[in-house]
């Protein structure tokens, strides 16, 4: 296992789009959020009534222990950056051949998968880790008196690297199967951005809901919109409280779907010509 | 003695092209064995199967007496089809990949298999700032990383100029006398003739022949003769008994005689006797290019 992560990161520490990514979401992610953070503050910080009533109503989303929260939910809109570097990652491997290389030299097609695996992995985890850094940084900086309450929703956590995990794995599987780069990122940026949220919302108000077993919303659904938005009513109120209870559902829903979609790589590398 | 490598009966289909039809042949150890045939003939197919790039349709091999295993491949240097690595890491980097999946080598090895194919100048350049010969020779220190006793070369000489050639030639060369078995697949009859102890042609994916070098080509032996006026010559030798067949090219005229038949003293007594003196009088050894056409051809 540590002989294949040492492996991977040879691969890797040298890929100059790794770095470039990396970088891009160490930047975007506490950028986005600033952004949300600035519109709240220029919402609430004057002495009108009606800043009042928006501090009354949103609370503070970036304070501890919301910060978890509401950073993990602005920041997993950007997953489609990461995920670009995880389809650059396996399809290089065609395109360089190395996928036979790799095999040639030694490796069973099972250890390529689970190399692959680590990656999508050590990808989730750097994610992750600057998600915890960010909204760490928001929830000290916005509020010092609300420091105290940091452990409070820790949860948000492992959901974050759970929902990344997820989502970065639907981009490995599109890599995979269609081993070209610029077809998988196009049918992946379709897919994500258009044809998911179309069916989603069309659902949401025609079927009943059923959008949310869609591949990504499966996992969207771990991670819901965050605490302010219940305050803008009853409605608002009983649907967040909804969204809430169903996380443990999607917990499962989300395992059982990356595991599948796990299973169907081993599967299918293990059968195939490379 | 146990060979290196044993196929029994592999076939491989591509939909409805039949790549490799029931194909078995074994490789002794020590022996440089060429795997000769055309373009498309599943020369690259077969070395794909023997290293679990392809999976075969029907039929088994055997590495060491063992099936294919991880553990086998570990133990054999391969140069697949094209050099395979990665274009953003140097020539060193990717040896360490190399080094790290095979558990071949050594660092110090490195260093040492660059040297052997001279690259070793240019080890910190990317691999995508080679040229195609370079990348050549760097798949061929990659096989010969922690020298092992196997290698498997696919077109070795693809991309080199005549210079690299001769010197791949002749590392080749080297490592047979070290012992070193040698499976190599060529479409260059003039390369596997002067380094291979066995082959195998295909045509087709049918196994044409396979054994050793001169058991292939000497299924007839050739005499070559000459005299002043070589078409009373041959009209002379049309009365000589025994030979299969007669051909005349240019001056000389080429008798050809079932294997280990030809007898060159009755040849020069029977001309002499017809008062014919000869200039020329010699066995010739069935070139490699004329077998291959000949078994190749419809």
């Amino acid at each position: 296992m540590l002989t294949l992560i040492k492996i991977e990161w040879l691969k890797i520490k040298k890929y100059p789009a790794f770095w470039w990514m990396l970088g891009i979401v160490a930047l975007t992610y506490p950028g986005v959020n600033s952004m949300f953070y600035y519109g709240y503050e220029k919402a609430t910080n004057g002495k009108e009534m009606t800043n009042n009533i928006a501090k009354f109503l949103l609370g503070n989303p970036f304070s501890f222990p919301e910060s978890w929260h509401s950073v993990a939910y602005f920041s997993s809109f950007f997953i489609l950056l990461p995920s670009i570097l995880v389809i650059m990652l396996v399809t290089n491997e065609y395109n360089f051949k190395t996928h036979r290389q790799n095999i040639i030299d030694g490796w069973s097609r099972q250890q390529y998968i689970t190399s692959k695996l680590f990656d999508v992995l050590i990808v989730s985890l750097i994610v992750t880790l600057v998600y915890v850094l960010a909204a760490a940084g928001f929830g000290v900086y916005a509020d010092s008196s609300s420091v105290s309450q940091w452990t409070a929703q820790l949860q948000y956590i492992p959901l974050f690297l759970l929902q990344t995990f997820a989502q970065l794995s639907i981009a490995f599987l599109l890599g995979y199967l269609v081993k070209k780069a610029f077809i998988a990122l196009g049918i992946f940026l379709f897919y994500y951005l258009v044809v998911e949220n179309i069916a989603v919302a069309y659902a949401r108000f025609k079927l009943n809901d059923i959008g949310r077993f869609l591949p990504f919303e499966i996992s969207d659904r771990i991670i819901p919109a965050p605490a302010f938005f219940s305050r803008f009513g009853k409605d608002a109120k009983a649907s967040y409280d909804h969204a809430l209870s169903l996380i443990p559902e999607h917990v499962i829903y989300t395992i059982l779907l990356t595991t599948a979609i796990w299973l169907i790589c081993y599967a299918v590398h293990k059968r195939r010509d490379l | 003695m146990q060979p290196v490598l044993s196929i029994n009966g592999i076939s491989k289909s591509y939909g409805s092209i039949k790549a490799l039809k029931n194909v078995s042949f074994e490789v002794p150890e020590g022996s440089v064995f060429g795997i000769l045939g055309p373009n498309g003939s599943g020369k690259t197919t077969m070395l794909s199967i023997l290293l679990d790039i392809l999976k075969a349709d029907s039929g088994t091999f055997a590495w060491f007496g063992q099936p294919g295993s991880p553990e086998t491949r570990k133990k054999i240097g391969s140069l697949l089809e094209t050099p395979n690595f990665y274009h953003y890491l140097s020539a060193v980097d990717n040896l360490h990949i190399t080094q790290a999946i095979s558990g071949r080598g050594t660092d110090a090895d490195i260093d040492h298999v660059l040297e052997i194919v001279k690259l070793a100048e240019r080890k910190h350049s990317k691999f995508s700032a080679y040229s195609l010969g370079m990348k050549q020779r760097l798949a061929i220190a990659a096989a010969l990383l922690g020298n092992p006793q196997v290698l498997v070369f696919d077109e070795p000489t693809n991309g080199l100029d005549p210079v690299g050639i001769a010197e791949i030639r002749e590392l080749i060369r080297e490592l047979a006398i070290r012992g070193k078995t040698i499976i190599m697949a060529s479409h260059l009859l003039d390369e596997v003739e002067k380094v291979c102890t066995h082959l195998a042609i295909l045509k087709k994916g049918t196994l044409l022949t396979a054994g050793q070098v001169d058991e292939v080509l000497s299924n007839e032996d050739i005499v070559e003769v000459s005299s002043g006026d070589p078409d009373h010559l041959k009209s002379v030798l049309n009365e000589f008994p025994g030979y299969s067949s007669i051909k005349q090219e240019g001056k000389n005229v080429r008798v050809f005689f079932p294997v280990g038949t030809a007898k060159l003293e009755e040849i020069n007594r029977f001309c002499f006797e017809k008062g014919i003196t000869l200039n020329l009088l010699s066995v010739k050894k069935k070139s490699l290019e004329t077998k291959f056409f000949e078994l190749t051809n419809d």
